[in-house]
């Protein structure tokens, strides 16, 4: 079972080699610990585009509302953080309920609509100082607690935290997938009507779909601010929640289960490594590059495409 | 395994060569995070020139020690100003300087802290930025130095009342929400009107002040481009006010070169006028080199650069004659600092604040811009009253 | 109080007359391709830069930018379909995500040719107020409301009488029938897009004269233009004349009764409200949903 085996690889390398020769530079965890917060996000939207077919361009909403949710039961009602970070995936649940009238629209409109829902919560997290400290935000948000001797707020433990709820996410994804569910959803997609002939419930299906994406969403986001310790309306529905997500996701591979989690963590890397020193001030137009370059050459993302290439180039040889 | 312990042995050679240098050599790496790219970026560019005239004339000015400045962008993002600073932290700098926006800046400084690094800054004015005891923070200015000028310039122009216009920001809505009160607190009728960032179109808020408030000056709290959106409303509605009063960013010789037409008779903070007249030997310094270097007028952005960056260098040469570097040295030696600065006599208190900031105030004058508050450092009669139409 | 509220209904008609000019590119092309160009609002700031680099460098008025601003603007929405018709599968999803990434590409690339400051007209008599009884309103807002109804008023003749406007509806309600009939969907949807393009010069050019530019406004554009376009319905041009108005006098009440604070709330739920309640808009034909 070859996947198997890479599957140990990569969990080795993720938990053991990383940590071990990476740990102690601040700098870069910093960078991977961001990219895998772009990677959940990522898993997340392609997760709803996939198996619920609707594009959303206002992820940043349950992020934020996410990140919100968090903090406040962490600072005003002293929840612990790790059960802040679930009821702040349980928040951005509450907020994909508001969501609901939209689903029965078509793709455009979706996703636009679900645009108008993160700037509707920006608007009312900045203006309900009393809960959410208005445009100033929340500083000094409550970080990892200790466990064990071991202090999870560090840059190694905030790593550990955020790769383990990747996994688990895309643990979760896969078992979807290939449940009852996965298999009625994908039957949607190429005939929406014969499924509900055969008594398929396609908006409750993708209603599902929608929990599942903004509960994931939101818990990332409820990690980032319990990482940063700090919280404020723009930084919370940033735009950039939902712009790096969508790169990463196309260009990693936008219909599998990994590939958006691979795309954040390269597409992340290399912006910051190395297009941010090619072009300081407007480094993302690269970033708008490769979405464009991706979704005409390869809608698929990277994967498919090299595969593609793999294959010719087998064809060739025989 | 082999090659594991050569990494291993290669960083702990590494480390210890390192932390040799530091103690023995008379070059200090200092850290500068600021806003290159981002929202901030011309704010944060403006800081980075002060920065590194400061470097300049201090390396002149002083034979036994140099610095040298590693600068990091912290994209005007919370986030990546912690990067900034962990990044800084990492390439071995003993202190920070920079920092623009309150929001930026209380995580970037949070991380300092925590890296155990003082941090100096003029861009963070909010008021819960020096309430959490750390002994590392350090701030030049603060949102009662710009109070005190406002409230200062209202007074002499004993009017009776204020329609304050502000940004729902939290520095902008901070200042604005403090000068009501004193204002009030003082007998002035004070009319509020808050504005979102999105907002383009000012004509329904002046109307709002012309035809409600009826108030004898206006007041704006915002930024470069609020400022320009309420002054091109107000001359079309033209309110019977007699003077448009702003606080920062407003003043300066860019808005007069680039707006001519709306700021005449405009107010707004200002420490220095322009042209700039430089009276002491430390400004002749200042002014000279920042010419040198960018064949420019400095502005307020490269004055506060300037003058934070000046006192930490100071610090950190002190620290270094006392071998205190390694044991807090550098927060010790800025918290004892007392010194005539182009802002005035800087000390910082417990809190690292600096307790003796007053801005001034200046009005744009037939494309010059004079003080003419306070009286001491009036360069100008002030033409009152007086608008843009 | 009066005399607020009609300065507010003034106001709000001039804006609504200016935010239809805008919408009205991505209202047509919708309509006729059923592609959603995310990427129009950062078009028409692009016409609008191309106006401020016109006035700063030759030093005339911004209004005569308007041809420059044309042909630039109507090679770029041309570079757009090109890169749209490129895709073949999912069309309607992968456009919105490849329009959305011309979106970024532009907006970082006026970022890179003009920087982060803010700008405006410095044309006087642009600026200069006009007062009808107590009503006031900038030269710049009246010429450009009027400039926007003319236009509109053109499109619908275009679009109605003309061949080329009615081979445009033929192929927007059945691509193959038309060709049938002898009609070049292609050449259709080229002029589709190349109209677009010249609106949205329009706009830019009359977004510089009476308001403030900066980088990141292209995308606050394209927002507004959507919405305005899913309120008037697709296929309607006086449905975009109508949803404009009503974003542009929904927006300065809210400013003048309530806070401007929630201008921006007040757009998006309008928005929502109309998506539950007519999802096809004030004036649109019935369309399959879901």
């Amino acid at each position: 079972m070859k996947s198997s085996r890479l599957t140990l690889v990569g969990l080795l390398l993720a938990y053991g080699v990383i940590p071990l020769t990476l740990g102690q530079n601040n700098y870069v965890m910093s960078l991977i610990i961001a990219s895998l917060v772009i990677g959940g996000v990522a898993l997340a939207w392609a997760l709803l585009g996939n198996m619920g077919g609707m594009v959303s361009f206002g992820h940043s909403a349950f992020f934020g509302v996410g990140a919100y949710v968090s903090a406040i039961l962490a600072m005003k009602a002293g929840v612990p953080v790790a059960l802040a970070m679930v009821l702040g995936g349980v928040g951005a649940f509450a907020a994909s309920l508001v969501m609901l009238p939209v689903l029965r629209l078509r793709g455009p409109y979706f996703a636009l609509a679900i645009l108008a829902y993160a700037h509707i919560f920006k608007i009312v997290a900045t203006e309900w100082e009393s809960v959410t400290g208005g445009a100033g935000g929340l500083a000094s948000v409550p970080r990892f607690p200790v466990l064990f001797g071991f202090d999870l707020g560090s840059k190694l433990g905030s790593y550990l935290i955020i790769l383990s709820v990747v996994l688990i996410f895309v643990v979760a994804y896969k078992w979807i997938r290939s449940s009852y569910y996965g298999l009625a959803l994908r039957a949607m997609h190429d005939s929406e009507d014969a499924t509900r002939v055969v008594g398929v419930n396609s908006t409750l299906l993708k209603a599902l779909m929608l929990f599942v994406s903004a509960f994931m969403t939101g818990v990332v986001g409820a990690f980032n601010v319990h990482y940063i310790n700090f919280l404020e309306p723009d930084y919370a529905f940033n735009g950039l929640w939902v712009t790096l997500p969508i790169v990463a996701a196309i260009f990693g591979g936008y219909r599998t289960i990994l590939g958006p989690l691979i795309g954040a963590v390269t597409v992340y890397l290399v912006d910051q490594l190395i297009f941010k020193n090619l072009i300081p001030n407007g480094h993302q137009l690269i970033l708008g590059a490769l979405l464009v370059a991706m979704i005409i050459l390869s809608p698929g993302g990277l994967l498919p495409l090299l595969r593609q290439r793999k294959r010719s180039q087998h064809h060739a040889a025989s | 395994m082999k090659a594991f312990y050569q990494k291993l042995g290669l960083t702990a050679v590494t480390a210890l060569a390192l932390s040799a240098q530091s103690a023995m050599a008379a070059e200090f790496l200092v850290g500068a995070e600021i806003p290159l790219t981002g929202n901030l970026a011309r704010v944060g560019s403006g800081m980075n020139e002060g920065i590194s005239v400061a470097v300049e004339v201090f390396n002149k000015t002083n034979a036994k020690h140099k610095i040298k400045i590693i600068t990091a962008d912290d994209e005007s993002a919370p986030a990546k100003a912690i990067a900034a600073v962990e990044k800084l932290a990492g390439q071995g700098v003993v202190a920070i300087t920079g920092g623009y926006g309150s929001n930026n800046i209380a995580p970037a400084s949070d991380a300092a802290n925590k890296l155990g690094l003082p941090y100096i800054t003029s861009g963070g004015v909010d008021d819960a930025l020096t309430k959490r005891g750390y002994k590392t923070f350090f701030r030049i200015n603060n949102t009662q130095g710009y109070q005190k000028a406002v409230v200062g310039l209202l007074g002499d122009m004993k009017v009776k009342s204020v329609s304050i216009i502000y940004l729902t920001k939290q520095a902008t809505g901070d200042l604005a929400k403090d000068v009501q009160k004193e204002l009030e607190g003082k007998g002035l009728k004070v009319g509020t009107h808050a504005f979102d960032p999105a907002i383009t179109d000012f004509k329904p808020i002046i109307n709002k002040v012309k035809l409600q408030d009826k108030s004898e000056v206006i007041l704006m709290v915002g930024y470069e481009n609020d400022y320009v959106g309420i002054l091109r409303a107000a001359k079309v509605l033209k309110p019977d006010v007699k003077a448009m009063v702003g606080v920062w960013s407003l003043a300066t010789p860019k808005m007069a070169a680039e707006f001519p037409d709306l700021m005449p008779s405009v107010y707004g903070t200002a420490l220095l006028p322009f042209p700039a007249e430089f009276k002491t030997a430390d400004g002749k310094l200042f002014a000279d080199t920042y010419k040198k270097l960018y064949n420019k007028e400095p502005d307020y952005l490269g004055q506060f650069g300037y003058v934070q960056s000046m006192l930490l260098f100071e610090a950190i040469a002190r620290a270094a004659d006392k071998a205190t570097l390694s044991k807090g040295g550098i927060a010790q030696e800025l918290s004892k600092t007392s010194r005539d600065t182009l802002i005035g006599h800087v000390v910082f208190n417990e809190q690292g604040d600096n307790p003796n900031f007053v801005h001034r105030m200046g009005q744009h004058q037939a494309g010059k811009i004079n003080i003419v508050w306070p009286a001491d450092a009036a360069t100008g009669k002030i033409n009152f009253p007086g608008v843009p139409w | 109080m009066l005399e607020l509220i009609a300065q507010a209904l003034y106001s709000g008609v001039l804006q609504g007359g200016s935010y239809a000019l805008i919408a009205l590119g991505l209202a047509l092309v919708f309509g006729t391709m059923s592609v959603i160009n995310l990427a129009h609002g950062e078009l028409v700031l692009l016409a609008a830069y191309i106006a401020y680099t016109v006035e700063s460098r030759l030093g005339v008025n911004p209004v005569l930018a308007i041809p420059l601003a044309m042909g630039v603007v109507c090679l770029s929405a041309m570079l757009v379909y090109a890169l749209i018709s490129l895709i073949r599968n999912d069309r309607e999803i992968n456009t919105l995500i490849l329009t959305y990434g011309i979106g970024i590409i532009l907006t970082n690339g006026v970022l890179l040719l003009w920087g982060a400051d803010i700008h405006t007209t410095s044309s006087a008599w642009l600026q200069d107020a006009v007062v009808v009884g107590p009503l006031y309103s900038m030269h710049s807002e009246l010429l450009f409301f009027v400039v926007s109804v003319v236009l509109m008023a053109g499109l619908w003749w275009w679009l109605s009488r003309s061949w080329y406007g009615r081979a445009v509806r033929a192929v927007s309600s059945n691509r193959d029938a038309a060709k049938l009939m002898g009609i070049n969907p292609r050449l259709t949807e080229i002029i589709s897009f190349a109209v677009a393009g010249l609106l949205a010069a329009f706009a830019g050019v009359a977004l510089y004269s009476y308001g403030v530019i900066q980088p990141s406004y292209g995308h606050v554009l394209t927002v507004k233009a959507f919405i305005i376009t899913v309120l008037a319905g697709i296929g309607s041009i006086p449905g975009v004349l109508v949803g404009a108005l009503l974003l542009g006098i929904t927006e300065s009440l809210t400013v003048t009764l309530a806070s401007s604070a929630l201008q921006e709330l007040a757009g998006m739920t309008l928005f929502l409200l109309v998506l539950f309640v007519m999802p096809n808009g004030l004036f649109g034909a019935a369309r399959r949903r879901g």
